[in-house]
């Protein structure tokens, strides 16, 4: 008699019996729409190199160091970099160890959003803030020459500087305090026993914490700094202060050089592609992105006032280099919103913003969208696979658009399918495929943990009950994946949307998007428009992260708990 | 019948492999001791398909499991802890082993309900296992590789650290079920519940 008889026979409950396998549970789903994508990247990645060399060929590499003016971008391009990730960390570390010193002050959630925000902030918008605090008119140049004497010139290394300092010491310090933080519970326990003094703590709990991730966060901000653009593009003072990347798109755009092009892009690949292949030879791409969750702190309670005063007032210095420029895009812009909105005291949006919105989030959000797609299907096809070169395949894909020049890819796929790309329309839309592939690294690092987060426990259970390919997906990766999905859209639109490398060399005059028309108002001096188009440009990421925030938020629905999924340990074996 | 023959594993840094060799009939019960380490959480894991034998094979009915990926197996597992999914509720939980799209009918919405009244859970459906007790969590657990209606049941120290009430309870389900003919593979510490439930024992 079979079991089901049997429960029949004791009068137990039936259950019906399932019938077909889950939808998408066979392991070519996970696999092969991944390792398709990440292939299409590689090879479009090539094939556009290989468009721009075919096209122009490439000119005697010996002007590399022949040519005064190609050795000076590279020079200078090298030593920004290198500038920016050393007064990045010098900043980035003390603001680390005081924010884990100190667990709890009324707005430190807040201040860890703030240093966020320097990942999706627009580096145009940026820059006009900056150019209010510390430019020629600015509030500090002309409280520190009234009061000081003290005078500076914005443009050139010292602005671009200043720049990228801005952008990447907070995301530094994101970093490496959430490294501090996953110290190991049991060195911080000892550490407060001993009553370790700053010194002694900073050897044996803080260093070792930071010093697996600091080569990666290093590798990072020069990266960021190396193919920097707009920062350079508004604050660089002419040849002597051009890097690459700038230098790229003088060449295909003024000069019509794509050879030239093409040999600054070979340089940028190499360097930034040896510096990136150091890192993930020593596994030090892991946790380059902060994580969003707040860590409650355990440790290192009761300092003296007197360190509590000095902490309060790096932190106080420290948000006041962050927060200025804020509050000068805001206060700047919100006269200029009056006559954007109110042009004759009733209320009418000004075109020209309009269809620069309107443009800007027509290729904002399918970029984003895209970029999520494609780093779930990659993360799908790297985890599935146990052949080490698939998992490598999908790691240089997924690091790639960090190293390629975004405005060299763009010109060998637009060189690549030239016959059929002739309107502006479709310019556009290389715009969104090209935008959509630079925020992949960051997207897919987002996406990374969360997809990972399923601990083998509930893979054992799910593989045993058959929730496979759509069901497990359904059942126990949306419940988790639901809020990183909708922070990862959010950063990918909000990449997309401040974007101005690509779009400046693809976009027509005619038809900018935001961050071209804000360029295009500095450039003509309407400062007011400008500042609007910026405070615009803001709310806009402001609201599109609320919109998407409330979209991750867990519904209140029968069998989903609203609490987030808790991890439990790894069983051991035997 | 279940032939486990001469199942042999070791893991990357083990020197000497394990060897597993017993037959169990329908309807019977063999317990499995040892020592931490011995091998018995390994052997429930090469049963249900989570590890693969280097070499040997397990039968059901004369028919190789081996092949047969977990949720092929005529198997179903409760361990001793770590058996339910943290963020969905105890319906969810017991639902995804009758059906893994939890596309239930009302005969399984029925089946549910009238099963967490006979494990004393009546009104716990909505709740989190994070609300549970360790002998409510391992009743839904027991509950659901109940409801899955598998002929062999693996139950790893699925007793252990609960209380002399709970433990009553789920000796009772599990006699019961043995009754109808369930082949169970019990891995556990305890002399009582080995005398209790055991046909045979095997000592790893």
């Amino acid at each position: 008699m079979n079991n089901l008889a049997k429960r029949q026979q004791h009068g137990l409950p039936m259950p019906s019996t399932p019938g077909r396998p889950a939808p998408f549970s066979r392991p070519g789903w996970q696999l092969w729409p991944g390792l398709t994508i990440a292939s299409a990247l590689v090879l479009l990645s090539v094939a556009g190199l290989g468009a721009l060399i075919w096209e122009a060929s490439l000119p005697d590499i010996s002007q590399l160091w022949q040519s005064r003016y190609l050795r000076t971008v590279v020079t200078f391009t090298i030593w920004q970099a290198f500038l920016s990730v050393l007064l990045s960390l010098l900043v980035a570390i003390p603001i680390a160890r005081i924010l884990a010193r100190q667990p709890a002050f009324p707005g430190r959630a807040v201040l860890l959003r703030l240093m966020e925000l320097s990942l999706v902030l627009p580096s145009i918008v940026a820059v006009s803030g900056l150019v209010s605090v510390y430019g020629r008119q600015g509030w500090l140049t002309g409280f520190s020459s009234d009061w000081l004497g003290v005078s500076w010139n914005l443009y050139g290394i010292n602005g671009i500087v200043l720049a990228h300092v801005f952008f990447n010491a907070p995301l530094a310090a994101r970093i490496l305090l959430q490294a501090i933080e996953g110290a190991p519970p049991s060195q911080l326990r000892v550490a407060a026993q001993l009553g370790l003094g700053r010194w002694w703590y900073w050897r044996a709990v803080e260093w070792p914490a930071i010093k697996p991730v600091l080569p990666g966060v290093a590798a990072l901000v020069f990266t960021l700094c190396f193919t920097s653009f707009a920062i350079v593009m508004t604050l660089g003072g002419g040849p002597a202060a051009t890097t690459i990347e700038v230098a790229i798109y003088q060449s295909l755009r003024f000069e019509f050089d794509s050879g030239q092009a093409a040999l600054l892009a070979m340089v940028q690949l190499i360097i930034c592609g040896f510096l990136w292949w150091l890192a993930a030879r020593r596994g030090l791409t892991a946790s380059l992105l902060p994580d969003r969750r707040v860590a409650s702190h355990r440790t290192k309670a009761g300092s003296s006032l007197q360190a509590r005063l000095a902490d309060g007032t790096v932190l106080g210095l420290f948000v006041l280099f962050l927060v200025m420029p804020l509050l000068a895009i805001l206060t700047r812009g919100l006269p200029g919103m009056g006559s954007a909105f109110f042009p004759q005291g009733s209320f009418s949006v000004n075109p020209a913003l309009l269809d620069a919105t309107v443009r800007s989030l027509a290729i904002a959000l399918p970029a984003g969208l895209m970029s999520v797609c494609a780093a779930l299907l990659i993360l799908a096809s790297g985890t599935t696979s146990k052949r080490p070169a698939i998992t490598r395949l999908t790691d240089v894909a997924a690091y790639l658009p960090l190293i390629i020049p975004p405005l060299v890819l763009g010109t060998g796929l637009f060189l690549l399918f030239r016959p059929s790309l002739g309107s502006s329309s479709e310019g556009l839309v290389l715009v969104t495929l090209i935008n959509a592939m630079m925020a992949l690294p960051f997207v897919l690092q987002m996406l990374k943990g969360p997809l990972g987060s399923l601990d083998s426990a509930s893979r054992q259970q799910a593989d045993q009950l058959g929730v496979l390919g759509w069901y497990r997906w359904r059942w126990l990766h949306w419940p988790r994946m639901r809020k990183p999905l909708a922070l990862a859209m959010a950063y990918g639109t909000g990449l997309s949307l401040g974007d101005f490398g690509v779009i400046a060399l693809f976009g027509t005059p005619g038809q900018p998007t935001l961050p071209v028309l804000l360029y295009q108002q500095l450039g003509s001096y309407r400062m007011d428009a400008a500042a609007a188009t910026g405070l615009w440009l803001v709310l806009l990421l402001l609201v599109l992260f609320s919109v998407f925030n409330r979209l991750g938020s867990p519904l209140h629905k029968t069998g989903l708990a609203t609490t987030s999924p808790r991890r439990v340990p790894e069983p051991e074996h035997a | 019948m279940l032939e486990v023959r001469n199942l042999v594993f070791a893991y990357p840094d083990q020197e000497s492999p394990w060897n597993f060799h017993f037959t169990v009939e329908p309807g019977q019960c063999i317990a499995i001791h040892g020592a931490s380490g011995s091998g018995k959480s390994t052997l429930m894991n090469l049963l249900a398909g989570f590890l693969e034998p280097q070499s040997g094979d397990i039968l059901w009915q004369d028919e190789s499991l081996r092949q047969r990926a977990p949720w092929q197996r005529p198997i179903t597992s409760v361990f001793q802890e770590h058996n339910l999914f943290e963020h969905l509720n105890v319906e969810t939980n017991i639902g995804l082993g009758i059906h893994p799209g939890l596309k239930l009918t009302s005969e399984d919405q029925q089946a549910i309900e009238q099963g967490l009244d006979s494990v004393g859970l009546e009104g716990f459906g909505k709740r989190l296992p994070g609300d549970l007790s360790g002998g409510q969590r391992q009743r839904v657990a027991l509950l659901r590789a109940l409801l899955r209606q598998k002929p062999i049941l693996l139950l790893d120290e699925p007793l252990t650290g609960l209380d002399s009430d709970a433990r009553h309870l789920l000796r009772q389900l599990l006699l019961e079920e043995k009754a109808r003919g369930t082949l169970i593979v019990l891995a556990s510490h305890d002399k009582e519940d080995r005398k209790l439930l055991a046909d045979s024992v095997h000592r790893l």
